[in-house]
């Protein structure tokens, strides 16, 4: 009993300043941000100098945010950008993972080196870079395009999405890639050595040891590719004035912050802040429990 | 469970003894040909920062990005630090002090944490584990906006903390960190410590730590780079200039070019710079990204 | 006894109190501002510092010249980033968290959405009255609503047009006058350069189309008594909208942002040959091009009808005092000083911060002399007879900010899938009366 209640109180202990400011950053943040979704602000006189009151709206705020051809259209477009997106970069990662596992790589440091120094440059300083490399009259690649005869356009209505997914897969492949490359290493050396002795090629060694060695790794990228998808705002906020194609209500959470400060609806910004985590979570959970069920027969 | 030992010199024995001859150098030139393909990928919008770094406003608009145009980039570099009373070596100084200060802290109290769930078995522990991974799965972002009001109403937002105490979490950290302790901390040494009297927190502080290091190091880099990198939270939060961290500010100067156009040069020039400190992060302390990600990833 | 089951029913209920907490904070206190903070004033011989937010190139100057002469009374310039209203967001935000700048730079058209939200102190309390006359009537009136006074106003942007003389003359072309002159030198230009365009229609930039659609004879907004009036969708909209749709299938005008990356490449080029423009434009070519100095000249912007010449107005700015900001009385003070004071009106328009609010400001002023990126045109002439040509019973809507991003959206919805801009026009209408409604607003 005291050997239990001793115990115990050192689990509180060692939870608890993790708990409080987990409580207060991030359930606090959600149940605040459901109970102002509930609301509304009333206004009289035509520019409501007549005074102004918040009243309780029900779901009226959600019902606004899903009849938003902008918000739902902005959903549609993350995505679709993920369903592309994601598998394009972890099939990418797991490609490059496994090419500097093989043992006929050279220059390994390097390579690895170079392609994980993206992971170190902020979203907001990629898209800056990037820019300058889709904007027609200064990208030195548009201009080589050209002069090859191939017509492109970056930032047209048709490729702008591609042109955002491109600068997330240059981020974070590399990244993807290293968490890859730690879960293949720690498969034990003997077992590759194993398999090559009993006559295994090295495509035999790569699809029936080394890939299903690399699922749970694979899972957790992918679960954070997802997350980090639904989350796309910087990328299109610093591309925003370079194309028209982009708007203020290009992605879930632009057209939140666009409808939180410029145009002061703050509690439908709550409403919409709360349906992207939902949505978040639905997929996010959702995939975990496709991939789980498959694990257990 | 320690630090992954790097091991490609026998898997190679084993592989070239079976492709000896034609096909190995074959499978070579292909693979290193690949990953050359990549590798270009990967480096030339850095190579195209290196270049335009050296270039001015008109340089930029004016001459081929992919190479020099009357360069000067001690010139350019001494102007993007002197700017505006030498606003940019204060964003830095911001970044570094928010991912630092976030960085440790966070580190530690997933630490303890992660250790509590780990090591203590008490009812209710998977719910609490269940919380906390939920906490993983939510998008930061959606976070920020009810954080601002809340922020607000107390009168906390654009201030230090604002930016400082989200900064602090890290739910991916204790997953982290409780995987680790759970395979790496031995409960028989725990139990020696307490038979010879040492406090649970003295056990904390003198063995486990030294035992989760590996892992500390990687929360501790992942946290500083989101925190680094991180853009919305200090954009909502955040309005006095003196306050940002240079994300905010690049992007600040940035949104002011078509004014006055010598900010594209300190941009680039401010981008460049920026991304030197953690790129140098990154290639030195490669080691413990793999070594903790191993832990983490192994048993997910 | 288990300890862990109360840590875990603790911590959600902790956090539950600290949410529920908050929530009652936020139902006691009005969200919009209702009671306002009690501004602090200074005490004699008090040392203070103003923060003031803006974003006209070359303010710096003047605010240097204001804290030379007023060692007590220190501003502290920030500037903000006036891309896509960037710089509104942040001042709705620091609004909001109650910590405003004490001064900003706040837009003619924006003023309604400010109120709104009741983030701009009443000048009329502070005696503002008396400075009415030193301003021109209509840049004022910009500010009046009712008895009070919320802005004091800085500048105008009379429009023009800004073409390359060099190009012009090389191609044969004459200056148009009219709209219908404007399309067939539109023609010459491609012609005579498979690269170049006359200029661009910047999907994107509501405030510009508005300016046209104004000059056309438009009335989008009014109220009769406590109910609004929108009008967009009507024949002087669609009239601009159908002339600028007919252009772009024309292939005769670019359709890429202005003011940005890659226009400013077409500009320094001599791929886009013109620009209507306001005159705070001058600034911004002349910065952004300068090896091109010297072959740009300003005209009067095209008319509809030369008989009735009607001009445009494109932006124009105040300086207004956000509520919950402190030391009003030397706020208002520096404001009116920022536009009245010769010596800063003359560093705000090497600036380039459009045509001076303040009355007579023009003659002898910086703008009153030959200007060497134009070929030492005197081209300011040509915007003091635009300004006396602009409809000045215009009025702005608290949604507009909302109005330009369904012009962007519908434009560039309409010009990649070819549908037409009078379905566009028809659209921003429908939004723009559904953004006033919602904002429990009355709308006719």
């Amino acid at each position: 009993m005291s050997r239990s209640s001793r115990s115990s109180r050192a689990a509180i202990g060692f939870l608890a300043p993790f708990g409080v400011l987990f409580a207060l950053f991030f359930v606090a943040p959600i149940g605040y941000a459901v109970y102002q979704s509930l609301f509304t602000v009333e206004r009289s006189g035509p520019l409501g100098l007549g005074g102004a009151h918040t009243v309780f709206a029900g779901l009226s705020n959600y019902s606004r945010a899903l009849a938003d051809a902008q918000f739902t259209a902005s959903l549609g477009r993350v995505l679709l950008f993920g369903v592309v997106q994601v598998p394009v970069m972890i099939i990418g990662a797991t490609l490059l993972a496994l090419l500097l596992e093989s043992a006929s790589a050279r220059g390994i440091r390097f390579f690895r080196t170079a392609f994980f120094l993206p992971y170190g440059v902020p979203g907001v300083v990629a898209s800056i870079l990037w820019g300058f490399l889709y904007v027609p009259g200064i990208s030195p690649i548009v201009s080589l395009a050209h002069g090859a005869g191939w017509q492109v356009d970056f930032l047209s209505s048709g490729t702008v999405l591609w042109s955002i997914a491109n600068i997330a897969t240059w981020q974070f492949t590399g990244y993807n890639m290293l968490v890859l490359i730690a879960q293949l290493k720690s498969v034990p050396g003997d077992l590759y050595e194993a398999a090559t002795i009993d006559g295994a090629n090295a495509w035999q060694v790569v699809w029936h040891i080394k890939l299903p060695m690399l699922r749970p790794a694979l899972v957790l990228t992918t679960v954070f590719t997802i997350i980090g998808t639904l989350q796309l705002f910087s990328e299109p906020l610093v591309l925003k004035p370079l194309t028209g194609n982009i708007n203020g209500s290009y992605t879930p959470n632009l057209n939140a912050y666009t409808e939180a400060f410029q145009n002061n609806n703050y509690n439908l910004a709550a409403a919409e802040a709360v349906l992207l985590a939902l949505v978040a979570c639905v997929l996010s959970f959702g995939f975990l429990k496709i991939v789980g069920r498959r694990e257990k027969p | 469970m320690t630090a992954v030992v790097d091991r490609p010199a026998t898997v190679q024995s084993g592989q070239t003894r079976r492709h000896a001859g034609t096909p190995a150098v074959r499978y070579r030139i292909l693979v290193t040909a690949l990953l050359a393909v990549a590798a270009v990928y990967f480096l030339v919008p850095v190579y195209w920062l290196v270049v335009s770094m050296t270039k001015s406003s008109s340089g930029l608009f004016g001459s081929f990005g992919f190479w020099f145009a009357d360069p000067h980039p001690i010139d350019n570099l001494r102007a993007v630090l002197t700017y505006d009373h030498g606003t940019y070596l204060r964003w830095f100084a911001n970044s570094v002090l928010y991912a630092l200060v976030g960085g440790v802290v966070a580190t530690l109290l997933a630490a303890a944490a992660g250790y509590g769930l780990a090591k203590f078995s008490f009812r209710g522990r998977e719910a609490v584990f269940n919380v906390v991974l939920a906490g993983v799965l939510i998008p930061g972002t959606a976070l920020a906006l009810p954080l601002y009001l809340m922020f607000a109403k107390v009168g906390m937002s654009n201030t230090y903390w604002s930016v400082l105490l989200p900064s602090m979490v890290s739910p991916f950290g204790v997953y982290l960190c409780r995987i680790y302790a759970t395979a790496a901390v031995p409960d028989g040494l725990l139990e020696a410590a307490r038979i010879d009297g040492a406090s649970e927190l003295g056990i904390f502080r003198r063995i486990v730590l030294r035992i989760m290091s590996p892992a500390l190091v990687t929360v501790f880099l992942f946290q500083f780079v989101a925190i680094w990198n991180n853009f919305f939270l200090p954009l909502v939060m955040l309005s006095d200039s003196k306050l940002y961290p240079i994300t905010l500010g690049l992007t600040s100067w940035f949104g002011y070019t078509d004014r006055q156009p010598v900010l594209y040069q300190y941009t680039v020039g401010g981008a460049f710079l920026s991304v030197l400190p953690l790129m140098v992060l990154m290639v030195v302390l490669q080691r413990y990204w793999r070594t903790g990600l191993t832990e983490g990833s192994v048993k997910a | 006894m288990n300890a862990g089951a109360v840590s875990r029913r603790t911590l959600l209920a902790g956090s539950a109190a600290a949410a529920a907490g908050l929530g009652v904070a936020g139902c006691s206190s009005s969200d919009s501002g209702g009671s306002a903070p009690k501004a602090k004033e200074r005490k004699p011989g008090q040392k203070i510092t103003l923060t003031f937010w803006a974003w006209v190139p070359g303010i710096d100057k003047a605010v240097d010249l204001w804290n030379s002469q007023n060692p007590d009374v220190q501003v502290k310039l920030e500037k903000v980033s006036p891309s896509g209203g960037a710089q509104y967001a942040k001042m709705h935000a620091a609004l909001k968290a109650g910590n405003p700048p004490d001064v900003a730079q706040v837009e003619f058209q924006v003023i309604p959405d400010f109120l709104l939200d009741n983030g701009l102190v009443d000048l009329a309390k502070y005696g503002i009255a008396k400075d009415k006359d030193k301003f021109v009537d209509w840049q004022w009136q910009q500010g009046v609503f009712g008895s009070s006074v919320y802005a004091v106003p800085q500048a105008s942007g009379p429009m023009g047009l800004f073409y390359r003389k060099d190009l012009f003359d090389k191609w044969g072309i004459a200056v148009p006058t009219t709209w219908d002159e404007y399309a067939a030198a539109a023609k010459k230009v491609r012609k005579a350069d498979p690269k170049a365009y006359i200029s661009t229609f910047p999907p994107a930039n509501g405030g510009w189309f508005t300016g046209l659609a104004w000059q056309a004879g438009a009335k989008w907004f009014d109220t009769h008594g406590d109910t609004w009036t929108i009008d967009i969708d009507n024949a002087e909209t669609r009239k601009v909208a159908e002339y600028w749709e007919g252009l772009i299938k024309q292939g005769l005008v670019s359709t890429e942002p202005d003011q940005q990356d890659s226009w400013f490449a077409d500009v320094q080029h001599g791929r886009i040959v013109a620009w209507p423009s306001a005159q705070w434009g001058d600034a911004i070519l002349s910065g952004n091009a300068e090896p091109t100095k010297g072959k740009w000249r300003a005209a009067p912007i095209p008319v509809w009808d030369k008989a009735k010449p009607i001009s445009a107005n494109w932006g124009g700015s105040t300086t207004a005092l956000l509520r919950g900001g402190n030391y009003i009385t030397d706020a208002l003070k520096f404001a009116v000083w920022l536009n009245t004071d010769p010596k800063s009106i003359d560093l705000l328009i090497a600036g380039g911060y459009g045509w001076p609010a303040a009355k007579g400001a023009f003659a002898g002023s910086a703008l009153d002399k030959p200007s060497p990126f134009f070929g030492g045109q005197k081209y300011n002439t040509v915007f003091a007879a635009s300004d006396k040509l602009i409809d000045k019973s215009w009025k702005w809507i608290p949604t507009i900010q909302a109005t330009y991003k369904h012009l962007g959206d519908e434009f560039t919805k309409a010009i990649n899938d070819k549908t037409s801009f009078a379905t566009a026009i028809a659209n921003v209408q429908k939004a723009t009366v559904a953004d006033m409604k919602a904002k429990g607003l009355k709308v006719a």
